[in-house]
């Protein structure tokens, strides 16, 4: 298969699936209620005692509170989240990240962990090696710290599972297809860890090449990685674009069955769009089974 | 296309004689082993390569290879102009003009397509050759002049472009040498003339027919850059930017005495 | 080209794993990413081509006109390639931005389809030295995902191929001479694209040369080499690109996968385009959903 090139339009396309869910599907200007007890959420507006939706997306109801989720969007921060971003620049004391948020993000000097241990106060000498330690185009996996009054980001990286990204693949997709789990990281049985950055950010590593503790992971390992892994990486990040392209939530377990759904293809043949129907049927079809 | 108010234009239209007399097409390129001018299939056209003659220019060079005569300054390095251009490495621009008068037809004194178009090949000719990594935030400009066209252009000025570039001081890893090779049937023809040079108008008939130009770094051997017109054959190809490649090797020591020689004309002046 | 911005650690990344002609995306070193082709998609021109690469999508349109042959080839047709960089692809083509690289993909092409053997211009001669059909080639860059130039010229391709050229009679009359055009929409015309060219990118990464080179890999790569490539091998044009030099025996390998791989893209595109033209108007048109 050196060229392989296809009529547009001879492929079927998979037939949308009704869901009940569809009846709270709004476009801007749809009104939600005129019942003026609920309180108004992220996408609504009011409007002569009306709620208003302000962007297309799915309703949804807590207690009193309506909002409006948008399905493709930038990514709205959350404290508490997991992200993966890319240093964009660095300033003063800080670094600018983008995250696939509205603004870009920012990473302060102080909250990050610097070799040496985590209690060390930061001298004039560490504003100077920031760049050594982060410089542009760098990825990074962080924790939302905060987030400011204009809706940009304040990240950390205070604990030893951030930190700064070695040898692997960075796949992007929509951040409203990442589920909220537990943990955001995972070690797959196939030699290869996943962190799934609530972001939409997802980052596909080698286990093996977990950064070591002493050196704070500043210092990447640039060693060739084995061909088994790398043949293993690049069948997870088309598995993780064929979920994406289905619109499938992405989470450990349904990342993991649409990997062994896989196995009898190449890795190469799976973004061929018939090969990608068949293995994410076979997953959609075990996950509800199993009714996770 | 705009015209220059500044300027005084020539006749809304006039017409250049020698487009009534229609040239015919070459076919016999070679005879009995010899080209038009007398050459071989293999022979260069004599080499007069100066550096230098640009006074008021950090560098400059000359070159003449019988009626083609090229002429290149350089300027810089200096801060870039506009604010976004900032790198961490510096900045190498590149400007190709053939003179309005250089070609058998008046040329336009805007830059056009094939201009346009050289520049960018000589500017990315001459990029690994400097050291770009030695002059952040800088940008250093290449201006060459075509002052008379006889074919293989292209080639002259990459030569004259490396040799002003070396006298300007800049940091260089190796010079750049350019050469061109006209294919026409099974023979390949070094360093065409204006004659001599495939034009994709003329209907030769022949399976072969284009040109091929390299650019190389010949101490370090590496290509910086190559160029084909018209539809080879893939072996031909092949054989031709060999060919190339060998001839700027030979080259090389022409450059290296231009600049010696300018360098100890400098010495002269000052001691 | 479009930049993405990369680490080092990622960079190094891709680089081993082509030397271990294993791609981050599962591809060996010799071949195409997924691409998509649809032909006669705008009815506003004489013909049109879509083409989808993965991530790039590449619209070409090609109007035919009537107009003066330029003074060398006074009884040949013209081609004239125009690239268009919108907006809609990236932001950085706003304004003038995508100047630069518009007018590269237009001058490789216009080299490319520059020797009198890729087209037969002759056909599109209406009276010698007067009039003769302009071919005005559009392309119109709608995403970039990488390896721009092949998308472009395939697209380029396959849009000749669709071209449909109102046939002409003229008749002279006392010195008077007279264009006729037929009104039957069926009475037209094709090009005969056989020979046309490709263009295939070859980027030299670390050590070895990849085909098709996504984003990621193009920043990456420091010097390219493009070739036009007929069916029969032949080359009808050749540039290096890029801020990097090449070693002769590099060169010379990447010539050798060049041809190779152009001969396989020329083959299976016309395939394609010859499957498509045998289901006629039964076929279902995609256009732009996806």
């Amino acid at each position: 298969m050196a060229v392989d090139i296809r009529v547009a339009g001879a492929r079927e396309r998979p037939k949308p699936e009704v869901s009940e869910e569809l009846n709270n599907l709004v476009t801007p200007g749809d009104v939600i209620t005129s019942d003026t007890g609920y309180l108004r959420g992220h996408g609504t507006y009011m409007d002569d005692d009306k709620l208003l939706a302000s962007v297309a997306g799915v309703v949804e109801r807590v207690n009193k509170l309506i909002c409006v989720k948008a399905l493709r969007t930038r990514y709205n921060g959350e404290v508490g989240d997991v992200v993966i971003g890319r240093i964009l620049q660095v300033g003063m004391r800080r670094w600018l990240v983008e995250t696939h948020s509205k603004l870009n993000s920012i990473l302060m000097l102080s909250s990050v962990n610097l070799p040496g241990g985590e209690l060390r106060r930061r001298s004039e000498e560490d504003e100077k090696m920031m760049r050594m330690y982060l410089k542009e185009g760098d990825l990074i996996s962080a924790e939302v710290h905060s987030v400011f009054a204009d809706g940009s980001l304040s990240l950390h990286t205070r604990s030893l599972k951030y930190g700064k990204l070695g040898q692997g693949t960075l796949v992007q997709v929509s951040p409203s297809l990442i589920k909220r789990r537990k943990t955001h990281f995972h070690n797959l049985p196939c030699g290869v860890s996943i962190i799934l950055g609530n972001n939409g950010f997802v980052w596909i590593y080698p286990t093996a090449m977990e950064k070591t503790e002493k050196t704070g992971g500043y210092e990447t390992d640039l060693q060739p990685v084995t061909s088994a892994d790398r043949e293993a990486i690049a069948r997870l990040r088309n598995c993780v674009l064929a979920l994406a392209h289905h619109r499938m939530l992405l989470f450990d377990t349904s990342i993991l069955y649409t990997y062994e759904a896989s196995q009898k293809f190449s890795a190469k043949y799976i973004p061929k769009p018939e090969v990608m129907t068949e293995i994410i049927e076979i997953a959609r079809g075990r996950l509800e089974r199993e009714g996770t | 296309m705009p015209t220059d108010s500044r300027r005084i234009a020539g006749p809304e239209s006039s017409t250049n004689p020698y487009s009534f007399c229609t040239e015919k097409p070459r076919h016999d390129l070679l005879k009995n082993g010899k080209r038009q001018d007398g050459r071989k299939e293999n022979n260069l056209r004599p080499i007069f390569l100066k550096a230098g003659v640009v006074s008021q220019a950090r560098g400059s060079a000359y070159i003449e290879q019988n009626e083609t005569k090229v002429i290149c300054a350089v300027y810089g390095p200096r801060e870039v102009v506009r604010k976004e251009d900032f790198s961490m490495k510096g900045l190498l621009t590149c400007e190709f003009k053939f003179a309005i008068f250089s070609c058998r037809e008046r040329r336009q004194h805007q830059q056009d397509i094939e201009e346009k178009d050289y520049s960018v090949q000589l500017l990315e000719a001459l990029e690994p050759a400097v050291c770009l990594d030695k002059f952040p935030k800088a940008q250093m400009n290449i201006y060459v002049t075509v002052l008379q066209n006889d074919g293989s252009a292209l080639a002259a000025a990459i030569t004259c472009a490396s040799v002003a570039m070396a006298d300007s001081g800049i940091e260089m890893y190796d010079l750049v040498a350019g050469c061109a090779v006209r294919v026409a049937g099974k023979n390949l023809l070094m360093d065409p003339c204006n004659q001599e040079e495939y034009k994709p108008e003329d209907e030769t008939g022949l399976t072969n027919s284009g040109s091929v130009t390299v650019g190389l770094m010949p101490s370090l051997q590496q290509v910086s850059a190559i160029s084909s017109k018209g539809e080879i054959e893939f072996e031909l190809v092949k054989q031709a930017v060999a060919k190339c490649v060998d001839v700027c090797t030979q080259l090389y020591p022409v450059l290296q005495q231009a600049l010696v020689k300018s360098v100890s004309e400098r010495q002269n002046e000052e001691g | 080209m479009v930049d993405v911005l990369l680490s080092d650690a990622e960079k190094t990344f891709i680089i081993h794993g082509i030397q271990d002609n294993l791609r981050d995306d599962g591809r060996g070193c010799e071949d195409y990413r997924h691409m998509e082709i649809e032909t006669d998609v705008v009815s506003s021109t004489s013909g049109s081509a879509k083409v989808r690469l993965a991530n790039t999508e590449i619209l070409v349109g090609v109007k035919a006109e009537l107009g003066e042959p330029s003074s060398g080839k006074p009884d040949k047709g013209r081609l004239e390639f125009f690239v268009d960089c919108s907006a809609n692809a990236t932001p950085e083509f706003e304004g003038r931005g995508g100047e630069d690289l518009a007018l590269e993909i237009s001058n490789m092409l216009t080299r490319a389809y520059d020797c009198p053997k890729c087209l037969d211009l002759g056909k599109l001669c209406v009276i010698k030295g007067q009039q003769c059909w302009v071919l005005y080639v559009d392309i119109l860059l709608l995403e970039c995902g990488g390896n721009l130039f092949d998308a472009a010229s395939v697209a380029v391709k396959a849009a000749l191929y669709n071209t449909c050229i109102p046939t002409v009679t003229v008749s002279q009359d006392e010195g008077h001479v007279d264009i006729e055009l037929s009104d039957d929409p069926f009475d037209v015309q094709h090009l005969d694209v056989t020979s046309a060219p490709c263009i295939v990118t070859l980027s030299k990464i670390g050590h070895s040369h990849v085909v098709d080179a996504s984003q990621k890999e193009e920043a990456c790569c420091l010097a390219r080499l493009m070739m036009g490539v007929t069916e029969k091998g032949t080359v009808t044009a050749l540039k290096k690109e890029g801020s990097g030099s090449l070693d002769p025996s590099s060169v010379e390998e990447m010539m050798e996968t060049g041809k190779r791989v152009g001969q396989a893209l020329n083959k299976s595109l016309m395939e394609v385009l010859c499957l498509e033209e045998q289901k006629g108007k039964k076929k279902e048109k995609t256009g732009f959903l996806r």
